[in-house]
């Protein structure tokens, strides 16, 4: 015996880190909860009504209203619930959602899984009025700190 | 409610697939969980070829941008370790393959596709098996390279998901 290699997964048949936001989504008829009446709406019937997206929201489960992100799709800004709605919005086209979790699972040689973090990407990306794409983007992490990009 | 993923290691000529799989062991043997001790690899020789995907499950809509890279951990004198994505499987084997050095920064980290060759996983579409695309690994080392343990490395997957 010279060399020993090993890379312990130990996370075989582990479910990923449980939801610590959830969405709601309001469209211009109607509005769905991620969870509702027992259900889970998974976020493609969002997709598929994504041209009536409004509003995007994402909140704590455990209901810190500190915690609450909206998306304005109308007018395409970002802001928690209780803040104020900016007084001027710079005008913009084609404003589309940006949502998804990123996860990053770290796997050592020697025998347990060292890592799994997970970071909430929530925002929008739009044309200005000279039609270049941007896009603006928080990243949020489990607890609720955020940043904007990096 | 949120996906579930777990490793999975195919094995032998006809492919055995062993999912839930709780470590890659490399070694002398093509088995899935290994025990080094029993399956050495000998200085100046390299490993079977390990074949892994991983299997998503559960409720989710997407999982994309899957990626996978040594983000941490210094190799000894003689030591490699080589990594192909997307591969087809082949019966593993112990000869050194021609793959190259697994890339050690997420900005050159291998992209994974599903099994079935698409850029997405796509929950409940038709023909989805739900498994990523093939990460092949083989580790070697000459004889230059200490003997024992190597140092601790990390490995990291990164994936989007909706």
């Amino acid at each position: 015996m010279d060399n020993t290699i090993s890379i312990n997964l130990n996370s075989g048949n582990n479910p990923m880190n449980s939801l610590t936001f959830y969405w709601m989504a309001e469209f211009k008829n109607g509005v769905i909860f991620q969870f509702e009446d027992g259900k889970e709406h998974k976020f493609q019937e969002v997709k598929d009504r994504i041209n009536e997206l409004e509003f995007f929201h994402l909140y704590h489960k455990d209901g810190m209203s500190n915690i609450n992100f909206i998306v304005d799709l109308k007018k395409g800004f970002i802001k928690t619930l209780d803040s104020q709605e900016p007084e001027t919005v710079e005008p913009k086209e084609n404003i589309r959602l940006i949502f998804f979790r990123r996860h990053r699972v770290d796997l050592n040689n020697s025998g347990k899984e060292i890592g799994h973090s997970i970071m909430y990407h929530l925002g929008f990306q739009y044309n200005d009025k000279l039609g270049n794409n941007r896009q603006v983007v928080l990243k949020i992490d489990n607890v609720g700190n955020w940043i904007i990009g990096d | 409610m949120s996906a579930t993923f777990e490793w999975s290691e195919s094995n032998t000529v006809s492919e055995t697939i062993t999912d839930g799989i709780a470590n890659v062991n490399f070694g002398s043997n093509d088995s899935s969980e290994l025990d080094t001790a029993t399956y050495p690899i000998v200085r100046g020789s390299s490993s079977f070829e390990k074949y892994i995907r991983a299997k998503f499950s559960d409720v989710f809509t997407e999982i994309s941008n899957i990626i996978f890279w040594k983000s941490a951990g210094a190799l000894v004198t003689g030591e490699t370790i080589k990594a192909a994505v997307n591969v087809a499987f082949t019966t593993p084997s112990s000869t050194a393959n021609a793959d190259s050095a697994v890339p050690t920064t997420e900005g050159t980290a291998l992209s994974l596709q599903s099994a079935e060759g698409a850029a997405t996983i796509v929950y409940g579409a038709s023909g989805v098996s739900g498994y990523t695309g093939y990460i092949r690994l083989q580790t070697s080392s000459t004889l230059s390279t200490p003997t024992g343990a190597g140092n601790q490395k990390t490995f990291t997957m990164q994936y989007d998901e909706v």
